[in-house]
């Protein structure tokens, strides 16, 4: 196991990282669906019936 | 304290076994896809094109079923054994619904593999999704049985052990991991209820040429009542390692228990009523159904939302304690080098990536532009392929010294597999996703077609492949240094010095878990109410429009047929009547 530096309890700890990587993670998914929904799908013809030919 | 082969002998042999089991299925399974993935993208094509389907059956059965819910079976026997502190009542049940399970596995894949036997008039390609009118011998069904009797077994064999547990202590909260446990089998039982009923009522007699046909789109619609729960059947296993071994090994606490009941408690309650969302495109299912299957699936983004803040806080916890400081420097201070930790963190990270192209899934207009494309492909190869796959490799490097009692062979080596899987998944589960954007269809052996080609707006259709077969060939030679890896660690030599079997402690504690969370009797009940809700409307009105054994469609292959002139010709033959 790992030494450890300092001895952490419920109530001193504030996870204020996974705070920051949470909200990180949030805007890459608002970001990320945006452009799914009105690049991809909207932007796109239909998928299902192609131009085949 | 000591190591769990020496706290449990008799248990750790199962749980070896079950290992061994999951390790073959992983081995063999990683071999179809390296062949898999070379064919279509026309690196290399050594087989028909038929075959491929075989291929594709034989890997997305064995390691959707067989790798995983083996080694569930395995770390579950743990969980239990670990937290109740006491053996299973009887081994020689356990011992029985191991053995049923490798039957049934045995038994499901001998018609699989004959398949790639011209001159034997036996198949099974029929591929994970198994549903009507693709038609598989009755061996392959009925193997499947015996392998879901003998989980089901398994979860009675878990069940009895915490109930004699329950008598000698009154008073206790149930154990955070046997709590897992308990609740993921609950929701098992519930599930595949409905591909039991499927095999038993529909297909199995349908191979057997008792019923002429069956109703196909009812078969669909029982096998993803099934086909939905099934994949948090392997997501919760992974969960618990998140749960129980990450904030260990980051030098860390668990946050917090609470949240940890009521995420398994919110995956009881939510997991099954979601399978028509993989029926978007169904026609004979109303919109309205699918409108509400969307809503539950959305909610069923909250557990996993709400797991991603306790573990990356556990996480946290341990960075902290072991010096890291600053809004993002914490990450700096967590064990990168150990493979046990790297392995889960990347396949967390993996996990976040599928949660966003799982909502793109669920949604039922988007899913519309990636429904049976490549990109579904893409996302369930980071979510059971790594989420799952690579958080069982990496605790595998916990697990098997602990059973075997040895220490593990080289843990560079292990370091380097978990990263190779990361890299190799990145370039293959990337490429898919994108390649399905462009409309490339799924379960399909030669994607190209005369007079039509994909468009890529970035890039090009062989640089996808190029990426796909890069990434796939990595994973293979990820697969093949674990298997290298496991194997070397089991013929060492025994040592005494092991880590003692333990997991994470909490930050928060059962203590602080309001008392109804473990009253399983009460989310059992919700669950099959919300099951009722959700499937009784949509199943009347499939059987109501087609009947129960129709429209159905011919059966293909005929596999009916050719059992009928086997026995007209022993009949003939005189072998017979």
């Amino acid at each position: 196991m790992t030494e450890l530096e300092r001895e952490i309890g419920h109530d001193e700890y504030d996870p204020i990282g996974t705070l920051a990587l949470i909200a990180v993670y949030s805007a890459i998914l608002v970001v990320m669906w945006l452009f799914m929904y009105f690049v991809e799908f909207l932007g796109n013809d239909l998928t299902v019936v192609g131009v085949i030919g | 304290m000591s190591a769990y082969v020496d706290q449990f002998p008799a248990e750790a042999r199962i749980v070896r076994a079950a290992f061994w089991s999951s390790f073959i299925a992983l081995g063999v399974g990683g071999l179809l896809g390296l062949v898999q993935v070379l064919h279509r993208t026309d690196v290399v094509r050594f087989m028909s094109g038929a075959d491929y389907y075989t291929v594709l059956t034989l890997h997305g059965v064995l390691l959707a079923i067989t790798f995983t819910i083996f080694f569930l079976v395995g770390i579950f026997t743990w969980a239990i054994t670990t937290s109740l502190d006491r053996g299973l009542e009887n081994l020689r049940f356990t011992w029985l619904w191991y053995g049923l399970m490798s039957v049934g596995t045995v038994l499901a894949a001998i018609p699989i593999l004959a398949g790639f036997v011209g001159s034997v008039d036996m198949s099974a390609s029929v591929l994970f999704t198994f549903y009507a009118p693709m038609q598989a011998h009755p061996l392959f069904y009925l193997g499947l049985t015996i392998f879901v009797v003998g989980t089901w077994l398994a979860g009675a064999d878990w069940f009895r052990t915490w109930l004699v547990w329950k008598r000698e202590h009154p008073d206790e909260r149930i154990p955070l991991p046997t709590f897992m446990v308990l609740t993921t089998m609950l929701f098992w039982y519930l599930s595949s209820l409905g591909v039991a009923l499927s095999i038993l009522l529909f297909l199995l007699p349908w191979s057997l040429g008792i019923w002429e046909q069956v109703n196909a789109l009812l078969t669909r619609t029982l096998f993803w009542y099934f086909g939905h729960a099934v994949v948090y059947f392997w997501l919760m296993p992974a969960y618990m390692m998140w749960y129980l071994m990450l904030p260990k090994i980051s030098g860390g606490k668990l946050f917090s228990d609470p949240l940890a009941r009521v995420v398994f408690v919110l995956f009881l309650i939510l997991s099954t009523p979601t399978g028509i969302h993989h029926q978007y495109l169904d026609p004979g299912i109303a919109e309205g159904f699918k409108f509400i299957v969307m809503t539950n699936t959305f909610f069923l983004l909250l557990p996993s939302l709400l797991t991603a803040f306790t573990v990356v806080a556990s996480m946290e916890h341990g960075a902290r304690q072991r010096g890291g400081t600053g809004y993002f420097g914490w990450l700096k201070a967590l064990p990168w080098r150990d493979p046990i930790f790297t392995g889960m963190a990347l396949a967390g990270l993996m996990f976040a990536a599928a949660g966003f192209s799982g909502m793109i899934n669920a949604g039922m207009n988007i899913n519309y532009l990636v429904h049976n494309t490549f990109w579904v492909v893409g996302h369930f190869h980071l979510t059971v392929g790594t989420a799952v796959a690579l958080t069982f490799m990496a605790a595998s490097y916990w697990f098997i010294p602990q059973v075997t009692g040895k220490r593990l062979w080289n843990k560079s080596v292990a370091l380097w597999q978990v990263l190779l899987w990361f890299v190799g998944m990145t370039f293959m589960s990337n490429a898919m996703h994108r390649a399905g954007l462009l409309g490339v269809p799924r379960r399909t052996a030669e994607p190209q077609y005369a007079g039509f080609e994909f468009e890529a707006g970035l890039g090009s259709v062989a640089e996808l492949d190029a990426q796909i077969a890069l990434g796939g060939t990595l994973l293979f030679v990820s697969v093949v240094l674990f298997l290298a890896n496991v194997v070397m660690t089991a013929v060492g030599d025994r040592i005494d010095d092991l880590p003692d079997n333990e997991y994470a402690d909490t930050l928060s504690g059962a203590d602080d878990a309001p008392l109804v969370l473990d009253n399983l009797k009460l989310w059992t009940a919700i669950a099959v109410v919300l099951v009722i809700l959700a499937y009784t409307l949509p199943l009347l009105s499939i059987i109501d429009r087609g009947g129960v054994f129709g429209p159905g469609g011919g059966a293909f292959p005929m596999v009916a047929e050719s059992l009928r002139l086997v026995v007209v010709a022993a009949v003939d033959a005189g072998v017979i009547g």
